[in-house]
């Protein structure tokens, strides 16, 4: 009997709340504002980390770093000293930010986040690879050179100048007997000597005009050659050209 | 008049409240009020604003009823809201520690099935959920709850507290196993 009181007093109280207007329902204009709210934020977010991504990658290749690896488990030091950790940790935070939003998702969370990180991480590097291979960024970066592109400009702009102590890229101007003159992408002019230590590109020779990566130590204006690569990457777009 | 009533199911009551007729929320409660409080009860065993807790519940109901998918079971709905209460109640109190990070809902497992005890296993489980559910934890206690006394399958009971379908069936598992420890160390089978 208590228990039946008690529950007449419940469905009471809350129906007189109702009626008396203490307690009002959202309305449905609200619920559907706030998911496609939260749907826009989630999309912009995935998009935005894909941009992110792929601008790291275009960073990593327009200063050199993305082919550090490639000259040996030597300079993998010089390597991780000359990621962008900024925009790394940015990327890494807005996918955790990312995973967080999708994890309201029924298809998310009724799953290991093991399966939804994996989607993600497979999502955005796919995109990534793929804003990359696109003249996107070269396109933006031009716009930055050109003082068109006001927010993002000075992260583009930044790029020409390499981090690593180690690492000279530019275009060959002349190919000499030991070596060749290299214009750098901050227009300067290198001599890059090459001896029998030094590591070549396999598939081919060097040449003039040839976009090129060298791994050695500077002395005043010369470098004794560790590494060269070919910068495949910038023969791509001449919107990279020299100073 | 009262016939008709009682055949409508949950959702469609929601459905004629979300039109308008928000009396018949009233309908709602009644079929609520009793298995809202008695998941508090088992879930918030140490606390004493039970009926308090209920009705912050049905409030929050009424509120966000248009959120509500009348395609979908009501039940899932509602016990998903009173979870988000009796958990921020347990963060308020601070009663007991709540688990922070579980590695369970990270990583894919193998006990995800269903299982269906038969009514033998289940009065004796239920037996033991009465004496020692008080003595776990709230991360098995709550998913012990819902299957055993609200008997909600597993995806109602993932989509009530937000984790992986096979991670319920893990948490049920250990939560049964540690359960009878407990039960062994009151000598509950004496």
């Amino acid at each position: 009997m208590n228990k039946n009181f008690k529950k007449t007093e419940l469905t009471e109280k809350v129906i007189d709340k109702v009626k008396s207007g203490q307690i009002k329902m959202k309305s449905k204009m609200h619920f559907i504002l706030k998911t496609t709210l939260f749907f826009l934020i989630t999309s912009f977010t995935a998009l935005f980390v894909v941009f992110l991504i792929s601008f790291i990658i275009f960073i990593l290749k327009a200063n050199g770093v993305w082919f550090l690896p490639g000259f040996g488990f030597k300079i993998i030091g010089t390597f991780f000293i000359s990621l962008p950790w900024i925009l790394i940790l940015i990327a890494i935070a807005l996918i955790i930010v990312l995973e967080l939003l999708v994890k309201n998702f029924s298809f998310a969370y009724r799953r290991p986040i093991f399966y939804s990180i994996l989607i993600i991480i497979m999502f955005v590097a796919l995109g990534s690879f793929a804003i990359e291979k696109t003249k996107m960024h070269n396109d933006l970066f031009l716009k930055a050179k050109e003082g068109k592109l006001s927010i993002a400009g000075k992260f583009y702009r930044g790029l020409e100048k390499s981090k690593s102590p180690y690492m000279h890229k530019g275009i060959i101007l002349e190919v000499i007997d030991d070596g060749f003159y290299l214009k750098t992408f901050n227009g300067e002019i290198l001599a890059i000597i090459i001896d029998s230590e030094t590591k070549l590109p396999l598939d081919r020779g060097i040449d003039n005009n040839d976009q090129v990566i060298i791994l050695g130590e500077r002395n005043n204006n010369e470098v004794k050659a560790i590494n060269i690569r070919m910068i495949d990457y910038q023969k791509k777009s001449n919107n990279l050209k020299m100073k | 008049m009262s016939n008709s009533k009682i055949k409508l199911t949950d959702e469609d009551i929601a459905r004629i409240v979300q039109k308008g007729k928000s009396e018949s929320f009233g309908l709602l409660v009644e079929r609520y009020e009793a298995k809202i409080i008695r998941y508090a009860k088992r879930f918030l065993f140490n606390h004493n604003d039970v009926e308090d807790l209920a009705q912050e519940i049905f409030i929050k109901a009424y509120v966000n009823i248009q959120s509500f998918d009348t395609s979908r079971k009501f039940s899932p709905w509602i016990y998903r809201i009173a979870h988000n209460e009796f958990i921020n109640s347990i963060k308020k109190k601070a009663k007991e520690p709540l688990p922070l990070f579980d590695l369970d809902i990270i990583f894919p497992s193998l006990i995800s099935k269903e299982k269906v005890e038969n009514e033998i296993d289940r009065k004796e489980l239920n037996k033991m959920l009465d004496k020692c559910l008080n003595k776990l934890n709230s991360k098995y206690r709550e998913p012990l709850i819902l299957r055993y006394f609200e008997e909600l399958d597993y995806k109602e009971i993932a989509d009530i507290l937000r984790i992986p379908v096979s991670t319920v069936g893990i948490r049920l598992k250990r939560g049964k196993e540690k359960m009878k420890l407990f039960c062994k160390k009151i000598d509950y089978y004496e």
